[in-house]
């Protein structure tokens, strides 16, 4: 799958069948601070996803 | 009905949606949560718009180190409330509209006597906590809430409508850790500008709004990108089970 990763990076991962929360815990990515869209629309952590998908994980705020 | 002062003053904005327009925007309540970097932008484009009335609430004085973005405020303001600057530079603005400034921590005790009288939320706040409080108090009164949110050169915003959107808990089931954020205040401009807009829309019953749609400024690379959200079916503060 290919993963777009908060700093603006790509990564490309070759895992058929992943929960987000599991893609997270490999990139090292503290899942409190993110979002993640698969093809485009947010997803839970507990989602899974495949080759074919394409993730793209952001890094949300909090100021005012 | 708007008199021939008002016509005049927003006569611009007028050839956009109408006298109509106008009026409902004239007989819109507003509450501001917040009178910050966002806060700012948010009231002061509310404000000038003709928005009948506003109260903004804020807990805080001003410091020399709001300054670089938090606009209603100036120098002399220094050691003030915020309220209190803020409810002078509105009226200053515009003397038309209804101000009300209030010194308030924003708190599950006082936040229905807060909303009282007001038709729509506008999220100014700095931290997830209070802001999941505006989303339950939106979602019990059926009115929309306007999410915004900056850090640096990087933001966001959607807007929430109760029974049509995801709420602010679907979107952001958790609080991010609470952290001393950079602030620029022409982020807080995009932003802030990007909330009002949406509730002038709203009101106005004109365009296409951010429903269901998180939009974010990387302001670094001058992108905007959009995200699509939906309805958690489990969410614990809007899902049918809870309701």
């Amino acid at each position: 799958m290919k993963i777009a990763l908060p700093d603006g990076s790509r990564k490309e991962i070759a895992e058929k069948c992943a929960r987000i929360e599991d893609i997270l815990k490999q990139l090292g990515i503290n899942p409190v601070e993110v979002i993640v869209a698969k093809n485009g629309r947010i997803v839970s952590e507990e989602e899974t996803a495949g080759l074919e998908d394409e993730l793209k994980i952001v890094r949300f705020v909090h100021g005012g | 009905m708007l008199d021939d002062a008002e016509k005049k003053r927003y006569s611009r904005q007028i050839r956009l949606f109408g006298e109509d327009g106008q009026e409902k925007l004239k007989r819109t309540g507003v509450f501001i949560a917040g009178a910050g970097g966002l806060g700012s932008v948010i009231s002061l484009y509310m404000a000038a718009a003709g928005f009948g009335k506003i109260r903004i609430v804020d807990c805080d004085v001003v410091e020399l180190s709001n300054l670089n973005r938090q606009i209603l405020h100036a120098n002399a303001d220094v050691g003030r409330a915020k309220a209190q600057s803020a409810y002078e530079t509105l009226t200053g603005i515009n003397p038309e509209i209804e101000v009300e400034a209030l010194v308030e921590t924003i708190s599950e005790d006082n936040i229905d006597q807060l909303l009282q009288g007001s038709n729509l939320i506008m999220d100014a706040m700095d931290n997830f906590p209070v802001r999941y409080l505006l989303n339950r108090a939106a979602l019990q009164r059926k009115i929309p809430l306007f999410h915004g949110a900056i850090s640096g050169y990087q933001g966001q915003a959607t807007t929430i409508i109760p029974g049509k959107t995801a709420c602010l808990r679907c979107i952001f089931p958790r609080a991010p850790p609470a952290t001393t954020f950079p602030a620029l205040g022409s982020t807080c401009g995009v932003i802030g500008s990007i909330q009002v807009t949406e509730a002038v829309k709203y009101v106005t019953g004109t365009g296409k709004l951010l429903e269901n749609r998180l939009l974010f400024w990387d302001g670094l690379n001058g992108c905007l990108d959009e995200m699509a959200c939906e309805r958690n079916t489990a969410c614990r503060e809007c899902s049918d089970r809870v309701h």
